[in-house]
C-alpha cells in the first residue's frame, strides 16, 4: 500500500524507506503525529502523547542513520505502547486511578529493545484498567472507541493499542494478553495481533495481570510488520525465568514460502458460552476457502470441550489477581471500577489446592490439544471474536450490569483466553466486516513456538486479500 | 444466609481481611463453587500424584516446532 499520507505506509515500508533515506524518520513522526490530532479526540487511544520528545528522538535517528548507523529494522519507527510498560522514571498508570501519579522504577525489557532497535516512542496507551477486562471500557482515563465506529468497543484490554494501530496513528504498538487482549483488540479494529508461545517475550517491566498467562506482544497494520516486530522482542531475558532460551528465527525471511501442501484444520466451534455468529463464521469459512485456493489443504477440525480449560484460567488469573492487588483490595476498593474489583474477589475465596491443581492441569491440556485437534495439522484456524463487535453501551457492566450484559462481555474470550491456558501461539488477521462496518478477525492457532507457521499462513492471506489495507475514516 | 455463603463470610472475615456485603458474598460463592467443581471434576480425570506443575514448562520446549 502506498499513500502519499506517510501515516497510511506500513510499518515494513517505512521503515526500509527510512534505511534507503527516501524518507526521515522525522518527517514519519510528523505524519504520525498530524494523524493523531485528527484522530485521538474521536477514539481516546493516547493517555500521553510525546510530541516534542518524539521529534526530538526522530531527529537523532536520522542524525545515526546520516553517520552511517543503523540500529535495525526499526530504526527510526514510531510507536505508542499499552500504559502498562515501564520507564525508569516515568508515569506508568496501568490504566487505573491507582497508579495515575506512580512512576516506574525500572525499564521494560521489550522497551529496551525497541530502544535499541531504534524505535520513536510517540506516548503511551489506553488499555483496560490493569489489564483486566475484553472490551476496551475505562471509567478512569475515558472508553478507548473503535476507528471503524466510535460507537463500538475497541476490544480490550489493550484497546489504545488496536485503536491507534488501526486508525493509522502508529506504525505499530505493544499489547499484552492474558485470555485475549492482543487479539481481541486486533480482531474488533482490523489489525494484526500476535500472541506468542508463553516464555517467547519477556514479561519482565510489564504490569502483570497473572504472572502464569500473561502474553507480551505486538499489534500492527500487517503480518509482515508483526513478524519484524516481534523478531525484535522475542528473546531470553535473564530478568524473565519464564523465557525460553531457543533461539529466535527471522520471522520476516520465512513468510514467502506460501501455503501450498500445508495442513490446517478449520474449527467454527460453539462453545458452549457465547453461540458462533453466522457471518463471523462465513467470513472465517471464506477465510478457509482463500487458503484453500492458495494450495493449503483444510480439514474440519474438533475442539475439545473448553470449559475445563476456561474455568482453570479463570481460577490462575482471579487468585494471581488476588494476591498482588491485595494491599489495594484490602485498603482502598473503591478506586477500582467496579467490573474490574469483582473479577479478583473470587480470588480471595479459591482454596490454594484448586488454584494448584489448575497449573498442574495444564502441561495435560496441552499434550491433548497437540494429540487431538493438532495432531494432523500446522495449525488450527478459528474465529477470535465469536460475535459482531457490540456498542461501549451495549457492554456497559459499570452503568447497566445484568446477565445479558455479562454474558456477551464473558463470550468476548470464548475462543481466545483457552488458548493462554495452552500457552501456545495465536495471530488474529482481519477476514472481513460484519454488516454493521466494523472488522471481523481469524485466529491462527500454532504448535509451542511455531510462531513462524502461523505467520507464512497470515501473510500467504494477506497477499490474498485487501481488509487489511482498508482504512477508517 | 446459606451454608456456602456463611463459609464465604468466614473466609472474607477471619482469613482474608476483606469487606463484602452479604448479596456480594452470595455472588461470590455461587461464582467459586462453579469453578472448584469445574477444577475438581478435571483433575480428577488427569492429575495423579506425581503430576508436577513445572511440567507445563517442559512439554512446551518438547513439543516446540521451529
Amino acid at each position: 500500500m502506498r499513500n502519499d499520507d506517510l501515516a497510511l505506509w506500513e510499518l515494513s515500508e517505512i521503515a526500509d524507506a527510512i534505511a534507503e533515506k527516501r524518507i526521515t524518520s522525522v518527517e514519519a513522526t510528523e505524519a504520525c503525529l498530524a494523524r493523531i490530532e485528527i484522530w485521538q479526540p474521536r477514539v481516546n487511544a493516547f493517555l500521553r502523547l510525546f510530541k516534542e520528545k518524539a521529534l526530538a528522538q526522530a531527529n537523532a535517528m536520522d542524525a545515526e542513520l546520516a553517520a552511517g548507523k543503523r540500529r535495525g529494522p526499526l530504526h527510526g519507527v514510531p510507536m505508542a505502547h499499552k500504559d502498562m510498560y515501564y520507564r525508569k522514571g516515568e508515569l506508568s498508570t496501568g490504566g487505573s486511578d491507582i497508579r495515575r501519579d506512580w512512576r516506574a522504577p525500572v525499564t521494560a525489557t521489550v522497551l529496551e529493545k525497541l530502544d535499541a532497535a531504534g524505535v520513536v516512542e510517540l506516548g503511551f496507551l489506553n488499555m483496560a484498567e490493569f489489564a483486566a477486562g475484553p472490551t476496551g471500557h475505562n471509567v478512569h482515563h475515558g472508553h478507548c472507541r473503535n476507528p471503524w465506529d466510535q460507537s463500538r468497543v475497541t476490544g480490550g484490554s489493550s484497546s489504545g493499542s488496536g485503536a491507534s494501530v488501526g486508525a493509522r496513528m502508529v506504525f505499530g504498538a505493544l499489547g499484552s494478553d492474558t485470555g485475549g487482549s492482543i487479539r481481541l483488540p486486533a480482531a474488533a479494529c482490523g489489525v494484526v495481533g500476535m500472541k506468542a508461545t508463553y516464555g517467547r517475550v519477556s514479561r519482565a517491566g510489564a504490569v502483570a495481570r497473572s504472572w502464569s498467562l500473561d502474553h507480551v506482544g505486538p499489534l500492527t497494520r500487517t503480518v509482515r510488520d508483526n513478524a519484524r516486530m516481534l523478531a525484535v522482542l522475542a528473546g531470553h531475558d535473564p530478568n524473565d525465568s519464564t523465557t525460553s532460551e531457543k533461539p529466535v528465527p527471522d520471522y520476516e525471511a520465512l513468510l514467502d514460502g506460501g501455503v501450498a501442501g500445508m495442513k490446517i484444520g478449520l474449527a467454527l466451534p460453539d462453545n458452549g458460552l457465547v453461540p458462533l455468529d453466522a457471518q463471523v463464521g462465513a467470513a472465517v469459512q471464506a477465510a478457509a476457502d482463500t487458503l484453500g485456493q492458495l494450495g493449503a489443504r483444510i480439514s474440519s477440525v474438533t475442539l475439545p470441550d473448553f470449559t475445563a480449560l476456561y474455568r482453570s484460567a479463570e481460577v490462575m488469573v482471579k487468585c494471581e489477581a488476588a494476591a498482588m492487588h491485595r494491599p489495594w483490595m484490602e485498603k482502598t476498593p473503591e478506586l477500582y471500577a467496579k467490573q474490574v474489583r469483582t473479577r479478583m474477589d473470587a480470588g480471595f475465596f479459591i482454596p490454594a489446592t484448586q488454584y494448584i491443581d489448575a497449573l498442574r492441569l495444564r502441561a495435560h491440556f496441552v499434550a491433548e490439544f497437540l494429540a487431538t485437534a493438532m495432531a494432523s495439522v500446522d495449525a488450527v484456524l478459528l474465529p477470535a471474536i465469536p460475535f459482531p463487535i457490540p456498542t461501549i453501551e451495549e457492554t456497559d457492566t459499570e452503568e447497566k450490569g445484568g446477565p445479558a450484559v455479562l454474558k456477551m462481555v464473558a463470550g468476548f474470550t470464548g475462543l481466545t483466553r483457552p488458548f493462554n491456558t495452552l500457552g501456545i501461539p495465536a495471530l488474529s488477521v482481519p477476514c472481513g466486516f460484519d454488516t454493521n462496518g466494523a472488522p471481523i478477525g481469524l485466529q491462527l492457532v500454532g504448535r509451542p513456538f511455531d510462531e513462524a507457521t502461523l505467520y507464512r499462513i497470515g501473510h500467504a492471506y494477506q497477499g490474498a486479500t485487501n481488509f487489511h489495507q482498508k482504512v477508517p475514516v | 444466609m446459606d451454608e456456602r455463603t456463611k463459609t464465604a463470610a468466614g473466609i472474607a472475615a477471619g482469613l482474608q481481611g476483606v469487606k463484602y456485603d452479604d448479596r456480594r458474598l452470595a455472588e461470590i460463592a455461587a461464582e467459586v463453587e462453579v469453578l472448584n467443581d469445574a477444577v475438581r471434576k478435571a483433575a480428577a480425570a488427569h492429575l495423579t500424584f506425581d503430576d508436577d506443575p513445572a511440567a507445563f514448562a517442559s512439554i512446551m520446549t518438547k513439543e516446540a516446532r521451529s
